[in-house]
C-alpha cells in the first residue's frame, strides 16, 4: 500500500518536476561522444569521458531532490500529507541514482563496442565520481534549504578539480585519468556520508 | 533607497557569501600563491612569420592526412578523427593546392620514405617519413588560412588547423637572449610591471566571473516567487524598468566589490616583490575593470532574463554550458585566446604583451559588445517583468502537465 503510494508519488514527481532534469542528464550522455573520442582508447584515455563529463549527471539530478518544495505553497501541502517527506526524497534520490547507473552502464557498453578498454573498475570509478559530485550538491541543498546553493556547491567542486587538484587530495574526481583508483573508495565514503548527513541535518534543522 | 535595500538583500544571501568565498579562494590559490618572486619567462615566442606557419602546418597536415588520423581537441579533450573517402579527398585537394604537388607526386613522396608507428590509445597508427613538403609559389597567406579553415570544418573543429590558432600553433620559435631581455624590458617599460600582472589577474578572476554570478542573480530573482512576495511587488507603484535596473545595478555593484578588493590585494602583493617606483598601480584597476565588468554584467543579465522567462535551474544550466564551452573551446591554449565573442578571455601569462596586442581590437570589440548587450538584455527583462506584472505572460515551463510548452497557471 505504502510502496504503491510512493511509486505513484515518484511517477507523478518525475512527470511534473524532474522530466527536464532527466532529459538534461540524457543530454550529457549524448553529448559526450561529440566532445570526446570514444573509439580504440586505452584505459587511461577511456577514463576521460567517464570522469570529466558523465559526473555532471550527478550535479544535475542529485541537488534537485528538494526542488519541488522550494515553493512554500507546495511545501505547506506536503507537510499536511501522511506520507513521510524524507521517504519521498529518498525515493527521488534512488530514482536519480538508478537513472545515472543505467546511463553510465549504457555508455560504458557503447565505448566497449567501439573497441575501447573499459573495465568494471572504470565503470565503478565513474559512478563514484558522479555520486560524489551529486552528493556534495545534495548536502548543500539539504542543509541550506536552497537548491541553487546545491547546484553552486556541485559546480564549485567540479571547477576545483581543474585548478586545485593537489589540494583536493583523496577527493579528486578525475584520478583515473592519472592512473590512480585509490581515490574512488574515498569518494564512495564521501557520497554516503554527505547523503546521510544531508538527511539527518535537514530533519534536525529544517523539518522541525 | 531601493538600491540600498536590494544591496542588503544580496549581502545577506547565502549565494553571495559563497560567491565572495570562491572569488577570494581562487584569487589566493591561483594569483597570490603562483606569483611569489620573479615571474616565469617562457622559452619560446611567437614569430608570426607566415613562411614558418605555412611550412610547419603543411607538414603536419600531410602527416595526418597520409595516416588518416587527425588528433583533435574539441573542447580541450582528446579525440582521434578518421575521415571517410570523400572528406579525405577534400583534405587532399587543400593539401595539393598549398604544396603545388599533384596526387601522384604526393604519393611518390609517401612511398619513397620509411614508415613508423605511433600509439594512440590501443591503436597503432602508421605514419610516413615524408620530410619537408614544398609550398606552392602562388599560394598567399590569406588563401592558406581559407584552406586551413576548410580542413578544420571537415574535421569538425578543435583541430590543429583552426585559423585563429595557426599563429600560436605553428609560429613558436626559441627565444634568444635578446628576446628575453626585450620581453623583460616590455614588462618594465610598457606594462610598468602591473600591466602584465593585471592581465594575469583578469585571466584568473575571469574564470570565476563566467559562472559564479549566475547563482547570486538567479537566487535573488527567484526569491520573490519562492517567498511568495511576487504579487505584492507587482502591485507597487514603482515602474518595472526602474525596479529591474535597480536590482541589476545592485547585483553588479555588490558582485564587483570582492573583485575590487582582490585588485587592491594584488597591488599590495606586487609592492612586496617589486620596487615601488617600477609599478604603475592604477593599471590593476583600469584593465581588469574593462576586462571583467562587462563579463559580470552579461552573465548577470543573462541569468536574470532566463530566470524570469524559464526558471533558475535553466539559467544555471544555460550559463554552465556557455561558460564550459568558452573555457574549453580553445583547448590547451591559455594565452592570447581572445576572439570577438568569447565570454571568458584567456591570457595566462605575465609576459606575452605582444601576443595580447595581436588580439587587442577583438578584445575591445568583445568587451564593448557584451557591455551593450547586457544593458539591452536587462531592458528586455524589464519588459518581460512588465508583461508578467500585467498578467499577460506567466513565464514558460518547458514540461508542464498537459503540453510541452505550457503557460504557468
Amino acid at each position: 500500500m505504502v510502496s504503491g503510494c510512493l511509486a505513484k508519488i515518484v511517477f507523478s514527481d518525475t512527470r511534473h518536476n524532474y522530466l527536464l532534469h532527466y532529459l538534461a542528464a540524457l543530454g550529457v550522455v549524448l553529448l559526450t561522444p561529440v566532445i570526446f573520442g570514444v573509439s580504440r582508447l586505452d584505459e587511461r584515455l577511456a577514463a576521460q569521458p567517464l570522469e570529466f563529463f558523465l559526473p555532471l549527471m550527478g550535479a544535475i539530478l542529485m541537488p534537485a531532490v528538494f526542488m519541488p518544495e522550494q515553493n512554500e505553497s507546495i511545501r505547506d501541502v506536503v507537510r499536511s500529507k501522511k506520507t513521510p517527506y524524507p521517504g519521498v526524497c529518498f525515493m527521488r534520490l534512488l530514482c536519480g541514482a538508478v537513472f545515472i547507473t543505467v546511463l553510465t552502464g549504457a555508455f560504458v557498453l557503447y565505448m566497449k563496442s567501439m573497441d575501447s578498454v573499459v573495465t568494471m573498475r572504470l565503470f565503478a570509478g565513474s559512478l563514484a565520481s558522479t555520486f560524489a559530485l551529486g552528493a556534495a550538491g545534495f548536502f548543500a541543498s539539504a542543509v541550506s534549504d536552497n537548491v541553487i546553493v546545491g547546484y553552486m556547491t556541485a559546480v564549485i567542486y567540479y571547477i576545483c578539480n581543474f585548478g586545485l587538484k593537489d589540494k583536493l587530495g583523496v577527493f579528486f574526481l578525475f584520478s583515473m585519468t592519472t592512473g590512480s583508483f585509490d581515490e574512488k573508495k574515498w569518494l564512495c565514503i564521501l557520497s554516503v556520508v554527505l547523503i546521510a548527513a544531508g538527511f539527518v541535518l535537514r530533519r534536525l534543522f529544517r523539518e522541525r | 533607497m531601493l538600491f540600498g535595500k536590494e544591496c542588503r538583500r544580496i549581502l545577506t544571501s547565502l549565494t553571495f557569501i559563497i560567491y565572495c568565498f570562491v572569488v577570494g579562494l581562487f584569487f589566493v590559490s591561483q594569483f597570490i600563491d603562483e606569483n611569489k618572486g620573479d615571474p616565469y619567462i617562457p622559452d619560446e615566442k611567437i614569430s608570426e612569420d607566415h613562411d614558418i606557419i605555412i611550412d610547419s602546418a603543411v607538414d603536419c597536415l600531410a602527416n595526418e592526412y597520409l595516416a588518416n588520423n587527425y588528433i583533435c581537441y574539441p573542447l580541450g579533450f582528446y579525440k582521434s578523427v578518421r575521415l571517410k573517402e570523400d572528406d579525405s579527398q577534400k583534405v587532399e585537394e587543400c593539401l595539393l593546392e598549398i604544396t603545388g604537388l599533384t596526387h601522384d607526386e604526393l604519393m611518390d613522396i609517401r612511398d619513397s620514405g620509411e614508415h613508423y608507428y605511433v600509439e594512440h590509445g590501443i591503436q597503432e597508427t602508421m605514419y610516413y617519413e615524408i620530410g619537408e613538403l614544398p609550398v606552392s609559389d602562388t599560394i598567399t597567406y590569406e588563401r592558406f588560412c581559407e584552406l586551413m579553415g576548410q580542413v578544420d570544418d571537415i574535421l569538425g573543429g578543435g583541430s590543429k588547423y583552426k585559423v585563429d590558432d595557426l599563429v600560436a600553433n605553428y609560429s613558436y620559435v626559441p627565444m634568444t637572449q635578446e628576446d628575453r631581455e626585450a620581453i623583460i624590458s616590455d614588462l618594465y617599460d610598457k606594462d610598468r610591471v602591473v600591466g602584465g600582472y593585471a592581465r594575469l589577474f583578469s585571466d584568473y578572476v575571469g574564470i570565476d566571473l563566467g559562472i559564479m554570478p549566475v547563482f547570486v542573480a538567479a537566487a535573488l530573482v527567484s526569491a520573490d516567487r519562492r517567498k511568495r512576495v511576487s504579487d505584492l511587488i507587482y502591485t507597487r507603484k514603482i515602474s518595472s524598468l526602474k525596479l529591474i535596473f535597480t536590482r541589476y545595478t545592485a547585483l553588479v555593484t555588490m558582485m564587483f566589490i570582492p573583485v575590487i578588493l582582490c585588485m587592491i590585494s594584488a597591488d599590495i602583493h606586487l609592492i612586496r616583490y617589486f620596487d615601488f617606483n617600477d609599478l604603475a598601480l592604477y593599471k590593476m584597476f583600469t584593465l581588469p575593470t574593462f576586462w571583467l565588468l562587462p563579463q559580470l554584467m552579461i552573465v548577470t543579465a543573462a541569468a536574470m532574463i532566463v530566470t524570469e522567462v524559464f526558471s533558475s535551474g535553466i539559467a544555471i544550466l544555460f550559463q554552465f554550458a556557455w561558460w564550459f564551452y568558452s573555457i574549453m573551446a580553445d583547448g590547451a591554449r591559455l594565452s592570447g585566446s581572445i576572439s570577438k565573442f568569447d565570454l571568458v578571455c584567456r591570457h595566462n601569462t605575465v609576459f606575452g604583451r605582444e601576443e595580447f596586442m595581436l588580439s587587442k581590437n577583438d578584445f575591445i570589440f568583445n568587451r564593448i559588445f557584451y557591455f551593450i548587450a547586457a544593458i539591452v538584455i536587462t531592458a528586455i527583462t524589464a519588459y518581460i517583468y512588465e508583461l508578467k506584472r500585467g498578467g499577460r505572460f506567466h513565464g514558460i515551463r518547458l514540461f508542464g502537465k498537459n503540453s510541452i510548452f505550457r503557460h504557468k497557471a
